[in-house]
């Protein structure tokens, strides 16, 4: 199903900092509806090359491109207009206010009183649909007035995927979704990925953990030194294929 | 919710309930204090407070303190009676008083958003160009006189039969509470003032709403002045100084209320007349006047404490 033209494509993109070089050259097509895990070492690149993607920074060479128009993200939120968000660890939602205070953060509903310019909150329908979107993603949440702090880790990626979502996000980046839950709360977060692409989004997964990467993935790209050097379908790789061919990027990097 | 929390009513509820045991406590044993005059005059005392703490909570809402309120409020009034004793019309004298409220939140906001001063110490280098401008204008003396009633009127008048001050007070919250729980503006200094890195992501302009609460503490301070020097007939250069404490302990035991943790509007008003009954009810009992300073300390260190409790985390990071 997905059309021949990348969705997404990265070319020549390079990001250094000053003498530092943390990304270079790095060609990449992403597909509509596919799940790519981007994979490496500390210090391999991947961190910097998801700030490109993501607008967080902008690169110090080469191109982007989505859909064959040329783009370039000067914010997160700029790259969310564009149909790219990113769901960070903690950062992006405000602990203390209520899920769907946070669902509708900076894109909050209105409705007219009395007079058509005269616009307020519409909480009720900011209720009623940060629940269809976290019942869309299967989350075990009903009252939407709860402040996300009482939520379990699990459970606020849920959120902070459902503003993804309330922005109509077709490419959504996640770093490292599971590095700090447990073992039932990961699980739920790659339920929640695997709903994400049945519902014919677009995934990029950066992510330490290899069995995740072969149990979500589609194609997996390893990073080394700041380059590109694997780009292949998942295909039968099991998870210690994957971390061979990080560690030998390694050896080839030194 | 559902379900019926005691711990939950506790905590939202719990000095409310509190500050209403205090008035019942007053209204049975101190000497006059159920008389109407009373009553009238321990809530004309209060919009002055509620009016001044509004702006606080509204700066503190965007997670800013601003301590200038009161010297701003000095300057207004100074600034308003000045051109009512020079009989430029009241009119022009309350915009005078919004004015320099909207010039100094204005300055406040720039320091802080463009220059990157923390609030703390920018707003205290406001005040203390405020009060220096202040004895400035006056020359150290007070305006006072007999002023037109078109201007005194707004204070010491009546609408409907009820004081215009609580009016003006009324209005001032209703405003205030509109802005913060319905409108999209609102919801942006929440955020802001909640988690500024997650606002700032989610493409809020945070600098624009921190500019928003500095500048409305400015402009309520200035509503605030034009009331004081309206219902007193006078302007003095530190006749609001005091009432910064009482703001912010306003505010402060605010947070322990409806909404525990967080800045809030109703919180701030009902501290405010709880403030005020607290001060009017101790004097009528014949306590000595400086007990009121001891016991606003208590309060302002209590309030943060009662509240960093029951959120079980310091969310005090100013």
């Amino acid at each position: 199903m997905s059309d021949l033209a990348p969705l997404l494509s990265l070319r020549g993109i390079g990001k250094s900092y000053g003498p530092v070089v943390a990304v270079r050259e790095v060609d990449l097509d992403i597909f509509a509806g596919e799940v790519v895990a981007i994979c490496g070492d500390n210090g391999a690149g991947k961190s910097s090359l998801i700030k490109v993607i993501s607008g967080a920074e902008e690169p110090t060479a080469g191109a982007m491109s989505m859909r064959g128009e040329p783009v370039s993200f000067g914010s997160p939120h700029d790259a969310l207009e564009h149909g790219v968000a990113t769901i960070y660890q903690d950062l992006a939602l405000a602990p203390r206010l209520s899920i769907a205070q946070n669902v509708f953060m900076g894109s909050e509903l209105t409705k007219p009183v009395l007079l058509p310019f005269l616009r307020v909150l519409d909480k009720k329908r900011m209720i009623a649909e940060s629940q269809r979107y976290l019942s869309q993603l299967s989350a075990a949440v009903t009252d939407m007035t709860r402040p996300v702090e009482r939520l379990s880790g699990g459970q606020r990626q849920a959120v902070a995927i459902s503003r993804a979502l309330r922005w109509n996000a077709e490419v959504i980046i996640m770093d490292e979704p599971t590095a700090a839950l447990g073992v039932k709360e990961s699980a739920l977060v790659l339920d929640l990925i695997r709903k994400l692409k049945a519902d014919g989004r677009t995934v990029i997964l950066i992510s330490h953990n290899m069995r995740d990467v072969v149990a979500l993935a589609d194609r997996v790209v390893i990073m080394g030194a700041g380059r590109k050097y694997v780009d292949r379908p998942i295909g039968d790789l099991k998870a210690d294929d994957i971390a061979h061919m990080i560690m030998a990027g390694n050896a080839r990097a030194a | 919710m559902g379900g019926f929390d005691l711990r939950e009513v506790i905590g939202r509820y719990g000095t409310a309930i509190a500050g209403l045991v205090l008035v019942l406590f007053f209204l049975l044993f101190a000497p006059n204090f159920a008389s109407t005059m009373n009553i009238i005059n321990v809530l004309k005392d209060t919009s002055f407070l509620a009016i001044l703490a509004l702006g606080f909570a509204l700066a503190f809402t965007v997670a800013e303190l601003d301590l200038s309120i009161a010297e701003m409020a000095s300057l207004a009034a100074v600034v308003c009676g000045w051109m009512v004793h020079s009989q430029y019309p009241p009119a022009a004298a309350v915009g005078a008083a919004l004015a320099v409220g909207i010039v100094l939140g204005s300055l406040n906001g720039y320091g802080v958003t463009v220059l990157r001063i923390p609030s703390l110490i920018m707003t205290l280098g406001t005040a203390a160009i405020a009060k220096g401008l202040a004895f400035m204008i006056t020359q150290g003396v007070a305006f006072t006189g007999r002023w037109p009633v078109s201007f005194t009127g707004l204070a010491r008048g009546y609408t409907f039969g009820l004081p215009n001050l609580v009016l003006w007070m009324t209005g001032a919250t209703l405003f205030a509470w509109l802005l913060v729980k319905w409108t999209r503006t609102g919801a942006h200094m929440v955020a802001t003032g909640e988690a500024d890195e997650a606002a700032r992501l989610a493409g809020i302009a945070t600098a624009r709403m921190k500019r928003i609460g500095l500048l409305l503490a400015g402009v309520f301070a200035g509503l605030m002045a034009a009331l004081l020097a309206a219902n007193l007939s006078s302007a003095a250069p530190n006749m609001a100084g005091d009432y910064l404490l009482y703001a912010i302990a306003a505010v402060l035991l605010g947070m322990t209320m409806f909404e525990p943790g967080k800045p809030n509007i109703p919180g701030t008003v009902f501290a405010a007349l709880v403030l005020k009954v607290l001060g009017n009810g101790l004097v009528l009992l014949g306590a000595p006047y400086y007990i009121q300073d001891i016991v606003l300390g208590v309060i302002i260190i209590g309030s943060v404490a009662f509240s960093a409790s029951a959120m079980k985390k310091a969310a005090f990071k100013v």
